[in-house]
């Protein structure tokens, strides 16, 4: 890892639809907009929790998960997905992400806790995007699970009337 | 007999609202402590706090009808206001008020036997002559029966509950072949919410404007309109954005929608408050949808323009006063935006994001007003609405009013769930709200994307989480805690995570 440090003099931050941020290491306390560096500041206070000042507005932040390099970070309320990469590690994911395809199945998760009503769809059936899956109660809703993909269903775990929590299995579909 | 005491059979904001002209009116309140959330902030409004915590139900307290009853009795209340939601338009409740002596503050249980039964409602329309769009004659029994409607008057068609409201038991239907999946959903969604399977087929009417009329009548026969608002700002049929007035009416439509909305009051000798229903075509063709015989969460609106305090009012008339105002004391003045700031995480299909409010500010000046029945440290809880706050806003014009609701939605700060902010600040953005060209079917169809961010707002974000994996990773005085199966967390992460117990 000291060797590593020594090396290291950029960072970047990945995020899930692909865009790149660099950022030079050690890691500079502003954003450079134009020509002109713009100080940013993390803070946290009583009355307002933690947050960031940059150009004499406050942005509220929060980090939602950090799971080894990866970060869900809530910023002024919406979500982002970055994972950090060094120069070397950054290179080996191209490497790898050449060789192996993308994935053949649709995994479908429950969104949010709450009772299945109905399950609409059984295994084997073929399913369009758009359809839906799956009618899950939520906070006196009935929500569609749509289907987000063209495929076939090749699992359903999902039951009527029973609880879900949010992330659990509901249908797998094979693309 | 005068109003001396009230029981609030509801909670979150409209209980706080309804308290609060109540005690403008030195009338005494009483709100129900439930175990759902003992530490409301409803509560604090209350002259007397019921504690029902001890019941450990299902089904919450504020649809128990025998039970309300007699709170009400011990508690010595003279009358109950029912708010939105709940009660407000069971027709048994308000009955079993009149034969408890007490005063239901709302109409009388026909009207709102006659208007929630929608089937009834479209009879009474009809005998009106109030335009409507074309459909079965009463409930349809079957999918087949469905098809059959749908095949005469032409696709697409919407399967609607006959005791619906609020959008639930409702399923747009465009061909033949999808109509057993949504005769399905749409009777189970109606069976669940409203206790009634039945339904019945109506002509869908693409792309409209959803315009409503609020009313007011009095138990001497009086019924005066209060305008119109604007509600085509929804999704699944859930208004998120409502305004008043609405830049598709001039002067000449708004009286004749505004006559028409009488005249549907009238015919079930409407007292009370409350809201008739149209859709309203792109070549300005109106159809009576239903009539909301309650408070609508959207009236701060109309009390904006109009200048009159509708719970105060609704009071005054269940005291048994007679209106003060005729039809042309009543002017529309300047322009109000109301923003439902729910806990809902926009970037998921506003998925309902239920959880502990940390932080929470919202910006005062006198354009702004604010209705909300939660506060830093109250909890958006699963067995209730996720609403955290309406946020309404007025101008002296719909542009100021726009402008001033941009302004207003970058200061209000709400920590520990999502919220629908950030679709509001795409929203006030967007030419097609600006301009108001807009319809119900806005967010399905016309946006790509449901939220605004700045282009820097996500570069921030990346350099937090490069800060992070910085401390975490590169740093030899690592104060990190290794924890949960090999995670990394951040002593910020693990403070939050304690917070949440």
């Amino acid at each position: 890892m000291a060797n590593d440090k020594l090396q290291i003099k950029k960072l970047y931050a990945l995020s899930s639809e692909n865009k790149k941020f660099s950022f030079s290491i050690p890691l500079k306390h502003s954003i450079r907009i134009g020509k002109r560096d713009y100080e940013v500041k993390l803070k946290s206070d009583e009355k307002f929790g933690t947050y960031i000042l940059w150009k004499n507005r406050k942005y509220p932040v929060e980090i939602v998960r950090s799971s080894q390099n990866k970060y869900e970070i809530l910023f002024n309320d919406i979500s982002y997905i970055f994972t950090v990469e060094t120069p070397f590690s950054l290179q080996r994911m191209k490497v790898l992400n050449t060789t192996l395809g993308k994935s053949e199945k649709e995994i479908i998760k429950a969104p949010m806790p709450g009772k299945i009503i109905d399950v609409l769809v059984r295994e084997g059936s073929t399913v369009l995007r758009g359809e839906p899956l799956v009618i899950l109660e939520a906070m006196k809703m009935q929500n569609e699970i749509i289907s987000p993909v063209n495929g076939t269903i090749i699992k359903v775990v999902a039951k009527p009337n029973t609880n879900v929590m949010k992330d659990d299995l509901l249908v797998e579909i094979k693309l | 007999m005068k109003i001396k005491r009230i029981l609030i059979a509801n909670r979150g904001e409209i209980a706080v609202r309804i308290m609060r002209t109540a005690r403008q009116m030195k009338i005494e309140t009483v709100a129900v402590k439930t175990a759902a959330e003992p530490n409301a902030m409803y509560l604090l409004s209350a002259d007397v706090i019921f504690d029902n915590t001890e019941e450990i139900s299902e089904i919450p307290v504020f649809l128990n009808i025998e039970k309300l009853i007699s709170i009400a009795l011990e508690t010595k209340v003279n009358a109950i206001h029912p708010g939105y939601g709940f009660l407000a338009e069971n027709a048994y409740f308000a009955q079993k008020c009149i034969d408890n002596e007490l005063i239901f503050i709302g109409p009388s249980p026909d009207a709102i036997y006659k208007m929630g039964n929608k089937t009834i409602a479209r009879k009474i329309a009809l005998a009106g002559g109030i335009p409507m769009a074309m459909g079965s004659e009463g409930n349809i029994a079957n999918e087949e029966e469905a098809v059959a409607v749908a095949e005469k008057i032409g696709y697409p068609v919407i399967i609607k509950a006959a005791s619906g409201g609020g959008g639930r038991g409702m399923r747009i239907v465009r061909k033949a072949d999808e109509m057993e999946k949504m005769f399905i959903i749409a009777s189970k969604e109606a069976e669940k919410a409203f206790n009634d399977p039945s339904v019945f087929v109506e002509k869908y009417i693409e792309n409209p404007k959803h315009i409503e009329f609020q009313i007011l009548g009095d138990r001497h026969g009086h019924v005066i309109h209060l305008g119109e608002r604007e509600c085509s700002i929804q999704r699944k049929h859930q208004k998120l954005l409502e305004e008043a007035p609405s830049c598709a009416l001039n002067d000449k439509l708004r009286k004749k929608m505004g006559d028409m909305a009488v005249q549907i009051a009238r015919a079930v000798d409407y007292h009370s408050a409350g809201t008739v229903e149209f859709l309203l075509d792109s070549d300005k063709n109106f159809y009576f949808m239903e009539m909301n015989t309650r408070i609508q969460v959207e009236h701060p609106v109309t009390e904006i323009i109009t200048g009159l305090d509708l719970i105060e009012q609704q009071i005054r008339i269940a005291n048994g006063e007679e209106l003060q105002y005729k039809q042309s004391d009543i002017k529309l003045k300047g322009w109000a935006i109301e923003c439902r700031i729910n806990a809902e995480d926009v970037q998921a299909g506003f998925a309902p994001d239920p959880g502990k409010i940390e932080n929470l500010f919202m910006p005062s000046n006198p354009c702004i007003r604010v209705d909300t029945g939660v506060q830093a440290g109250s909890s958006i809880v699963a067995s209730y609405d996720s609403m955290i706050a309406k946020l309404i806003v007025r101008g002296k014009d719909r542009k100021e009013a726009i402008k001033n609701c941009k302004m207003a939605l970058d200061k209000v700060w709400i920590k520990g769930t999502k919220t629908t902010l950030p679709f509001f600040r795409m929203l006030v953005r967007h030419k097609k709200f600006q301009d108001g060209s807009f319809t119900t079917s806005f967010i399905e169809k016309d946006l790509e994307k449901f939220y605004f961010n700045s282009e820097y707002e996500e570069m921030l974000a990346a350099w937090l989480a490069t800060k992070l994996f910085i401390e975490e990773n590169l740093n030899d005085d690592s104060i990190n805690v290794n924890f949960e199966h090999g995670k990394v967390m951040s002593p910020w992460l693990l403070n939050k995570r304690i917070n949440q117990f």
